[in-house]
């Protein structure tokens, strides 16, 4: 049978190392959305300040010409290559994922592609152009720029959206369903008091990059400040998302996950510090802000914006997409036939490494199919490590539970030999991987304990698909 | 018409090939462009010529790459209704070395920038920018022939191999070269002069006989596919570009550039069907999540739009003085 014809997708998978997959995908990603979030609001601020160059702020339109070549330089190739980088890197971790949304919304997907189409039309038209045109012509540019850029935030916001809170969609809503979803709109108005944060904040270094006196530059700060204006209302965005959220993604945030909570933690407290200098020192106190201090507040908004799409990520869990897919790219009803024919009897890829014992290889082979995709065995998130402490039966039960060792694992998809094959190959990797395994073979008693175990545990979620703790 | 008839698979499906097959077609045209437009410039600053075609290229590159990647966001996305498992599992099986693309592309962009603004860096610049298409290109007609090899995947991902030695590759590379050229020539002789339009005809014979050889080869190795007649279509454009070219190397003032053109433009849209004609067996069909999905109303209306937005653009930058 060619790969292309298993029933459920099976991929090949690629081992990064040390380097957990989410780690490769956040890197992207955070980049990426840093990035188009800075167009974003960078292209509302240039409109703004064009118009105030054509009411007679000189400096103004002298700082429009400036600021555009960077935001072309930088956002527009590091930008669009990263977006492609995102599918392509997407594709790396969770294919069945990117395909399911693909399936789902190519139409909007296509809408966002013909709205970034017109963003980079306008703006290279602007960046060519713009200091022969004339006033009106220039600010009709920026106008087109500025609106492409958020409408093309607003489609893949709904899609992004979607992923964590599906909402009416489950239900068989339909794309509008799925696409205006729960945290559609909190989301929305999150990010683009974030994209003209940042807007002001790079104009705020850029101006003060401009042989202007210092006078002249704090006239433009105070102006460029005021973009940031709407981080003031991120706080009622962040609580009405996190009330949006389903009930066990909420609980992980608010302190059911420790390693979660610091990220709320972190993206809270940085957002407070630059919306704290920007409200009260920029806006009402009317201080200057040399490139130093706003490049220090950039810094800390990129951390804000790394922490915040980690939040974004792990919330979903254990879904990609909540209540249809598991981040194993398993779908919830598929759990139940693996539990039957083992988690990897239609896996079509033999392993790249050789196994002392077939165990140890069926082992390798579940690990890869079940566990790859969030762990590794020794690097980031290691299994290793997570149960190196573990007594053997402690393991067996964890693995075969393991919706009710932690709420945000899945179900295991596979049979009870899976289970026991996971466990001796953990073993045998904390021992270093010995020539020979130590361990016997494995008692019919010890499998039948296992499937007892998987069968008391279910195949359903923890949670149900709208958050709810069973 | 076939393919675009429902005999693929259904409406939706032919609707999918219909727009791949467009924006494939304006994606190449504008990478097309790119590749040869950077190589050709690469040429002149080898020579020290003081070429104004290279000129013209070297402002118009950076543009014409950040255009030709937005432009490739949609027959990457249509790609993944139509093939989607056969691309996921080529992706993952070249692995780190395919997604290599997006960094060779970003070094590539920065390069074009740098060879616009720095006459003594010219040169490696645009050597670099040449070698990292050349790579990007190279890896794509790769990825196309793994996506088509489904026997092979196995082997490939045991032997953890992220290279795919095909025959049909550098043939397949040698056509797409010669199209570029050819594409590149087309777009480049229209605000060029008389002298210059000379040249890039000639240049545009050079790409179309460079691309009829290299096709003559991957018929002899594949075997010939009129393709519904979309090949003879294919053929018959060529020739009439061939012909047009020629004219205008004779008149370049003529008429011959706006016949060059259509017929240019005629033989890409025949030659992605061609191209594609082969792997529309393997078009996935059992699809009804994506068959089903809502939104095509806001995407027809939203191209509308963007086509007109797109058009202002276009003429107001036009009217620059």
């Amino acid at each position: 049978m060619s790969p292309i014809d298993s029933a459920i997708p099976y991929y090949p998978v690629n081992d990064f190392g040390p380097l957990m997959k989410g780690l490769v995908i956040g890197g992207v990603g955070i980049l990426h959305v840093f990035l188009a979030q800075f167009a974003i609001g960078g292209g509302m601020l240039m409109w703004y300040f064009e118009r105030l160059g054509q009411r007679g702020l000189e400096d103004a339109r002298t700082f429009v010409d400036g600021y555009f070549r960077l935001l072309v330089l930088v956002s527009f190739v590091v930008g669009a290559l990263t977006g492609v980088a995102m599918w392509f890197t997407t594709i790396q971790v969770g294919a069945r994922t990117i395909g399911l949304m693909i399936d789902e919304f190519h139409w909007l997907w296509a809408t966002e592609w013909v709205w970034f189409a017109v963003e980079i039309t306008a703006g290279y038209a602007f960046y060519r152009c713009g200091p022969r045109l004339g006033g009106r012509a220039r600010l009709r540019l920026l106008a087109l720029y500025a609106v492409a850029s958020w409408m093309s935030l607003f489609w893949i916001n709904g899609i992004l959206a979607w992923q964590l809170t599906p909402g009416r969609w489950l239900d068989g809503g339909g794309v509008w369903a799925g696409f205006f979803n729960p945290s559609f709109w909190p989301s929305l108005l999150f990010r683009t008091a974030v994209s003209t944060t940042l807007g002001a904040l790079v104009g705020c270094i850029v101006i003060n990059t401009m042989d202007l006196p210092r006078e002249r530059r704090a006239a433009l700060i105070r102006r460029a400040a005021r973009f940031a204006a709407p981080i003031a209302a991120m706080p009622v965005f962040a609580l009405w998302f996190l009330a949006v959220l389903p009930g066990d993604s909420r609980s992980w945030l608010l302190g059911g996950s420790m390693p979660m909570t610091m990220f709320v933690g972190v993206a809270a407290g940085a957002s407070f510090l630059i919306g704290g200098y920007a409200v009260v020192g920029l806006i009402l106190q009317r201080l200057y802000i040399n490139g130093a201090t706003a490049t220090l507040l950039l810094g800390l908004a990129f951390g804000a914006t790394a922490a915040g799409e980690f939040v974004r990520e792990g919330a979903r869990k254990p879904y990609t997409v909540r209540g249809v897919l598991y981040s194993t790219s398993i779908r919830p009803a598929e759990v139940a036939a693996l539990r039957r024919a083992g988690a990897t009897a239609s896996d079509p890829y033999p392993l790249r490494e050789r196994y002392p014992t077939e165990q140890l290889a069926r082992g390798a082979r579940v690990e890869r199919a079940l566990c790859d995709a969030c762990h590794t065995l020794r690097g980031a998130n290691a299994l290793v490590e997570l149960t190196r402490t573990w007594t053997d039966d402690q393991l067996r039960l964890n693995l075969a539970k393991l919706q009710r060792t932690k709420g945000f694992m899945p179900p295991f998809a596979g049979d009870a030999e899976d289970v026991e094959a996971l466990v001796q190959l953990l073993r045998w990797e904390r021992d270093d991987r010995p020539a020979v395994a130590a361990a016997p073979p494995t008692s019919p008693e010890i499998l039948a304990q296992i499937a007892r175990w998987l069968d008391e545990a279910g195949t359903a979620p923890a949670s149900d698909p709208r958050g709810a703790v069973k | 018409m076939w393919p675009f008839d429902g005999s693929i698979g259904g409406p939706v499906e032919s609707l999918w090939l219909a727009l791949y097959v467009a924006s494939f077609a304006l994606h190449a045209v504008l990478v097309g462009c790119v590749a040869a437009g950077a190589g050709y410039a690469l040429v002149a600053a080898v020579r020290r010529s003081a070429d104004p075609i290279a000129a013209r290229t070297r402002d118009w590159l950076p543009f014409l790459l950040g255009a030709g990647i937005t432009a490739g966001v949609g027959p990457l996305l249509f790609l993944q209704l139509l093939y989607q498992r056969r691309f996921y599992t080529a992706n993952l099986l070249m692995g780190p070395r395919w997604g290599a693309v997006v960094p060779a592309l970003i070094v590539g962009f920065y390069a074009l920038y740098l060879a616009k603004a720095s006459e003594p860096r010219r040169r490696l610049a645009l050597g670099v920018a040449t070698a990292c298409f050349a790579f990007v290109g190279w890896s794509w007609t790769e990825l196309h022939q793994v996506m088509l090899d489904d026997a092979g995947w196995r082997a490939m991902y045991a032997a953890g191999a992220r290279f795919h030695g095909d025959a049909a590759i550098l043939p397949r590379l040698a056509i797409w070269s010669g199209a570029m050229v050819a594409l590149f020539a087309a777009v480049s002789a229209w605000p060029a002069a008389a002298a210059e339009r000379r040249r890039l005809a000639g240049l545009a014979l050079a790409g179309l006989i460079a691309c009829g050889a290299a096709a003559a080869a991957a018929i002899a190795l594949g075997g010939f596919d009129p393709a519904h007649g979309w090949t003879y279509l294919l053929i018959a454009a060529a020739v009439t570009a061939v012909l047009a070219w020629a004219w205008t190397a004779r008149r370049p003032d003529g008429r011959g550039l706006t016949v060059a053109t259509a017929a240019t433009a005629a033989a890409l849209i025949a030659g992605s069907v061609v191209r594609e004609a082969p792997r529309l067996a393997l078009i996935e069909r059992d699809r009804a999540t994506a068959v089903g999905a809502g939104g095509l109303p806001v995407f027809v209306v939203t191209l509308a739009i963007g086509a007109a937005a797109i058009a202002w653009v276009v003429r107001t930058a036009r009217g620059a003085p």
